[in-house]
Order: C-alpha cells, then structure tokens, then sequence
C-alpha cells in the first residue's frame, strides 16, 4: 500500500516536472495592450513568427488604456511570471526604468533601435533612458482636425479652419440648433468630461495651437507654463463654447462616436479614427487637416519583462518583427495608427485613404511636443482636468478674462505644489 | 490531563483558521496603518518614514475632500433610501405571501442584488444618457425639459445614489422578509383585537421590534456606500462618445492616487480615514438602535 502510493507520488511528482517543461518549452509570451483595436495586428505578427518558434505562444491581452496603467504599475512591481511585452507611452514607462523595474534591451535590439535608418532621432530618444535603449518603438498618437465635408459645404464653408479664430467663426456656423436654439449637432467637438487626465491632454493641444505650454521646462525641472496669455486663450475658447455660444454642450454625444453619427461636424483625435471610421460609418464624408501650429506626439514602445531568458528572446524577437514593414503597413490601413519606422512605404494607405495625409504630410514649420517623462505628469494632468471640468460648466466665467485667469493660477499652483513635492520644480 | 490535551487539541483546530484570518484580514489592515505613515511610489525599495503628513495633507487636497464628501452624500442617500424602501416593499410581499407571484415579487427585487455591477451600471449608463437615454425621453413626453443626468456635478450624484440603492434594495428587503416572518403573531393579533388597522400595525408594532433587522441592514448599505466604485467609474466611463462626469468617490481617488499617480502612502492613509469613518458610523449605528430598544 505504501509502496503503491510512493509510486504514484514519483508518478505525479514526475508528471509536473514533465508538465513544467512543456510549458516552458512552449514559450508563452504575453502580450498586455492599452489598445484593444491592436488585436489583429499582434496576433499577425505572431502568426509570422511561427517559422521560427513552433512553439511559441503569444497571448495578446488588451484592456482599456486607464485599466492597463494599473495592472502595468501592480504586475512589474509584483513580478511576471511569463515574459510580457508591455505596450507603454515612453513618459509612462520612465518610472519603472529608473526603478529598475525594466531592464535594458539586448545588445542586437540596441542596434536596431539606434539604427538612423530605421526610426528618426525623436523616436529613438522616446525609446531611451539616459542614452540606453529599453524599448521599441512601434507606433505613435498624433493629432489631426477631422471634418465632414457635407456639413462644411452645407454652411457654405470651403476647406478646413487653419487658424484658432477660424475654428471659432466655423464651429459657430457649423452648429446646428432646434426651434429653442439648443444645439442638436456640435460645431466642433471638445473633451469635456469623462475621468483621467484626457481632458487636460485635449486642453495641451489647444494651448499648443496658442503657442503656449502646461508644463514649462527649464534645465532638468519644470513649472506650470499656462497661467498666462495662452492659457487664457485657450480656456476663453472653451468657455464661450460650452457656456457662451455653445457651439458644443457638455452633454452633447462627443469623439469619434458623435462624429461618426454626425452628430458633430469637426473634432480633433488621432489616426486610429480612420481604421474606426472605415469600419463604422464607411459612408461618411470626411476629410483630415493639419492643425493650426502643431500637434502632440505619443509615441508608444515595446518593452520585455519577466520570464525566462529564452522567453525575453522570443519576447523582443516578437517586438522587432511587429516593426516589420508588412506588418506595419497592416496596422496603418486596418487599425489606423501612425508607425515610428522610416524608410517603409505607406504611399499606397495614402492614396487608398486620403484622410492619412494629414498625419504625414506635414508642413515644416509643424511643431511636435510630446507628454514629459516625469514621475508626477499623471497626478498633474488628472489634477488641472478637475480644474478645466468645472470651469467649461461655469457660466460666470463667459467674458470675464481676470476670473478665468484666477482659475488658471490656483491650478498652476497646484502644479507647482506637485512638481515641488518631486524636487523638479523650476525656480 | 485530559482537559489539557482537549484544550490543546482546540487550539491546534482552531489555528488554520486564526492563521488565515490573520493573514486575509488583519495583516491588510495593519500593512495599511502602517503604509500610511509612509512615502511609497510603489516601485521604489525605499519607503520613508513620513508621520503623519499624509493625513496633514489629505485635509488641504480639495479633490479628497470632494471624495469625501460625494461618498457620504452617496453611502448616506442610498441608505435613506434602501432602509425604508425595503421595509415597505417586504412588508407588503410579506403579506402577499399566500399569492402565487410572491416567489416573483421577491425574485424580482433580489435580481440586481446578483446581476454582475458592470453591465448594470452600462445599462443605467444608457437610461440616463441626456440624448438617447427613455428617462429624458419620458420626461419630455410628460412636458418637460431633458435632464443632463450624468455631466451635472448634483444629478450625477443622484444617479450614482439610485443605482447603489437599486442594488442594495434586494438584499434589504430579504432580510426584511425573514424579519417580518419571525415577528410574534400573538403581538399582531392582540392589536387587531384592540382595533389596530395594518397601517398602525406596521407603524408601531413591525417598525420597533424590526429594530435589529434595521440595524443590520443600515450598517451593510452604509459600508456598501461608503465602498462605492464600479457605479461611480463606469456612469464617467471613457468610452467614445458619451463619456459623463467623473464623481470623485473615496476608492476611485485611492486607486488613481494608488497606481496612477503612484503616491501608495498617501492612499493608504486615506484607506485608513474610510475605515474609521465606517467603524465611527457602525458604532453609532449600534450605540443608537440599541440604546432605543433595539436587540
């Protein structure tokens, strides 16, 4: 009896040490996404790499951007156990680096980042902390103005607003309102509620166009950039549109859904809408424009932890190949999002969709700017959004430059408090 | 010798569970008063020691003190809601009991008790949506103006306190039943013996010697409004296209200060000021429904 169930525990004992290196011989790699829409486009690249690793298994699971934070910020410092390519915004991924949290990239993906040829300067930095490559980089979020043709030649408008009075003067005349004057369909459509801190990441963008800044950098440290004229500037824009001539309301149906349905003429968002837009409103006539100065840049990388050795192999073989022009020109066409490789042909998306050209053709003089890579840049977005939420609804404030600047400088101060507490903060 | 071995036996028992208790209950919570004293970005090996400046903090940080506040308007409101509501809606299942729907009717308000938080929340989402939602659309038939039930800083909270107490309601009334079915008859009859109608039976005999039952059901709607989360998180959702005011609630503000703006001390002493305000509240609760008859 006892010699039957000592052979059965060898047995079984025998059976995990077998099931273990099945397991490991199959070399999972798991793939966590802020962008559920990259499915198909990582579940490709896998397919291309089965030549190469039979074995290899990759598990691609997307979840919302906010919720991906979280579960990026308790799995690196919990430990993964599978190698997991992590998709991160670069600025995202600088807390864990330094942290150690993150490893650097083998010697092989070093070169092939630093390589001129394949990704310009700007991408290749994005992908770096203190000169050493930690990630790849893979695709970007840029900005463009979409606008529905038939509503633009509707209200007699020809071509898109170039300047930030112009996007006044057409959201006004693009408005379309009941017999009570309500707006039914939004002139231009804003970020106006919602959680995290996309709100004051759609504010950044109109105070680009302004010439201003939220976060002023000076040397190694930073001060609230937006107290100021440009600030104002884009906060009046805001406020004469929801609470002044309400172009646009708060609770108006906003984004790509309400533009998809006309229920807005104009708004501004990255490439991913034009995928989106193909797939649900194909019949929707529309076109892209540059915006008036510049536009934010977010470019997102690929980085490797956890698991095995020959796993993180197979992990960052996967992130190289997902840079593969075919692959690349893929995402473009079905998913929408702007690749970082140069030297690949995008040419023919172009011409098939014309609404691209908008995020590649771009003027010289067109002026990127991009998130900070410091610890605190959430807590600060989040912060100055609950600021901008209560002034876009505050009726008091239309035509009242001096309040509005009020709000502007308890909230720079708020950022400063911020920036203070993380010893960056500029003199 | 015996007595010995047997209460030594009792304690070899009873230990797993102790020890589990230990390590699922208590050792959270003391990691949490312990961590809020703290500096933790939860990726760094060092955590200075900070005394008592999170708290200090806390009380200047406007957006804690609207979670502050939001989350008592919403644990308070759905229990002024659930309380009576439920007592209402039992007593008068209690009194259909011999009908044949009374396994309905106690099915249908137990039902969102159960549903999964998310898809319920996605689907009150839709209802109070200010321009496709029926709830505006039936106001407006009925002449009056769309609400913008979501972006409003007062409605939005309202919304939140309908839907926790939509959920809260089945569990409250349940207990209720079970209440109302362990009430003495003999008390009721002599009541209708000296001409008491059902409404003075309710009034006076039900609500008093139901004291226990409100107790119990008071404290588990306040603590499950004070933990609100998913309902505040998903009515603001980002979704495309019709994303609603963010309600700053307490557990939302601790997970955004947790894992997005990494200040892991900080939240924690905010954990530990919402576990003094719920075992404040409960004490009071106790102190108050016993003091006045209650078992």
């Amino acid at each position: 009896m006892t010699k039957s169930i000592r052979s059965r525990a060898l047995k079984t004992a025998v059976g995990l040490l077998l099931a273990g290196t099945v397991t490991a011989n199959a070399q999972d790699v798991v793939i966590w996404g802020g962008f559920p829409e990259l499915t198909g486009y990582y579940e490709r690249v896998a397919e291309s790499l089965s030549g190469k690793y039979p074995d290899l298994n990759v598990i691609v699971e997307p979840i919302g951007l906010r919720d991906h934070e979280k579960r990026v910020a308790l799995g690196l410092s919990s430990g993964l156990d599978d190698a997991t390519i992590l998709e991160l915004i670069g600025s995202t991924a600088n807390r864990y680096i330094v942290n150690d949290l993150i490893q650097p990239a083998p010697e092989g993906v070093s070169t092939f980042v630093n390589d001129d040829s394949n990704f310009e300067a700007f991408f290749q930095e994005t992908a770096k902390v203190n000169g050493t490559v930690y990630g790849v980089p893979v695709f970007r979020g840029q900005g463009a103005l979409f606008y529905n043709t038939d509503m633009l030649a509707a209200a007699g408008l020809e071509g898109p607003p170039t300047t930030m009075d112009e996007y006044d003067e057409y959201a006004a005349k693009l408005t379309q309102r009941d017999a009570d004057g309500n707006p039914t369909v939004s002139g231009w459509s804003l970020r106006l509620s919602g959680g995290g801190g996309g709100i004051a990441e759609k504010f950044w963008i109109n105070l680009h166009q302004y010439g201003g800044t939220l976060l002023e950098k000076d040397g190694d440290n930073y001060r609230a950039g937006y107290a100021n004229e440009h600030g104002l500037a884009a906060l009046k824009q805001y406020v004469d549109a929801v609470s002044g001539v309400k172009t646009v309301t708060v609770e108006m149906p906003a984004d790509a859904a309400a533009f998809q349905r006309e229920q807005t003429a104009m708004f501004i968002r990255e490439s991913w809408v034009i995928g989106d837009t193909a797939k649900k409103a194909p019949d929707l006539n529309y076109k892209t424009a540059v915006l008036p100065r510049g536009s934010i840049a977010l470019p997102v990388n690929l980085y490797v932890s956890g698991g095995s050795d020959e796993a993180q192999t197979a992990a960052w073989d996967f992130a190289i190949a997902a840079n593969e022009p075919e692959h690349l020109i893929w995402m473009l066409d079905n998913v929408g999002w702007l690749p970082n490789r140069s030297g690949v042909d995008y040419s023919g998306v172009v011409a098939a969709k014309p609404q691209f050209g908008a995020f590649v053709d771009l003027p010289e003089d067109y002026v990127f700017f991009t998130l900070p890579s410091i610890e605190p840049i959430n807590e600060i977005l989040t912060r100055f959004a609950a600021h901008l939420v209560d002034a876009y609804a505050d009726e008091s404030l239309v035509g009242n430059d001096a309040a509005m600047l009020e709000v502007l400088k308890a909230s720079a101060e708020e950022t400063n408090k911020i920036l203070n507490r993380a010893g960056i903060l500029a003199k | 010798m015996l007595r010995r071995k047997q209460f030594w036996f009792a304690i070899m028992a009873i230990l797993p569970t102790f020890a589990i208790f230990g390590w699922v209950r208590l050792f959270p919570i003391i990691e949490t008063l312990r961590l809020s004293m703290h500096e933790w970005n939860l990726l760094s090996k060092n955590k200075p020691f900070v005394g008592f400046q999170n708290f200090i903090e806390l009380f200047g940080d406007n957006q804690f003190m609207d979670a502050l506040t939001n989350t008592a308007v919403i644990a308070f409101g759905a229990m002024a809601v659930t309380i009576p509501m439920s007592m209402v809606l039992a007593a008068i299942i209690y009194h259909r009991t011999r009908s044949r729907f009374s396994g309905f009717y106690e099915t249908a308000v137990f039902i969102p008790h159960v549903v999964s938080l998310v898809p319920a929340a996605m689907a009150w989402k839709w209802i109070f949506d200010a321009k496709l939602g029926p709830l505006n659309a039936i106001i407006m038939g009925l002449g009056g103006d769309a609400l913008p039930w979501l972006f409003d800083p007062v409605l939005s909270v309202i919304c939140i306190i309908f839907l926790v107490s939509w959920q809260t309601l089945g569990y409250g009334v349940l207990i209720y039943l079970v209440g109302f079915r362990n009430l003495p008859k003999s008390v009721f009859e002599a009541a209708q013996l000296d001409g008491a109608n059902g409404f003075q039976s309710f009034l006076y005999m039900s609500v008093p010697l139901l004291k226990p039952i409100t107790l119990y059901v008071s404290v588990v709607t306040l603590i499950s409004g004070f933990n609100v989360y998913a309902q505040a998180y998903v009515l603001a959702s980002d979704t495309q296209g019709a994303p609603g005011r963010q309600v700053r609630v307490l557990v939302l503000d601790m997970l955004e200060n947790s894992f997005q703006n990494f200040r892991v001390g900080y939240a924690a002493a905010e954990a530990v000021i919402l576990l003094s305000i719920v075992l404040l509240l409960t004490m009071i609760q106790f102190g108050l429904l016993r003091g006045k008859g209650g078992r």
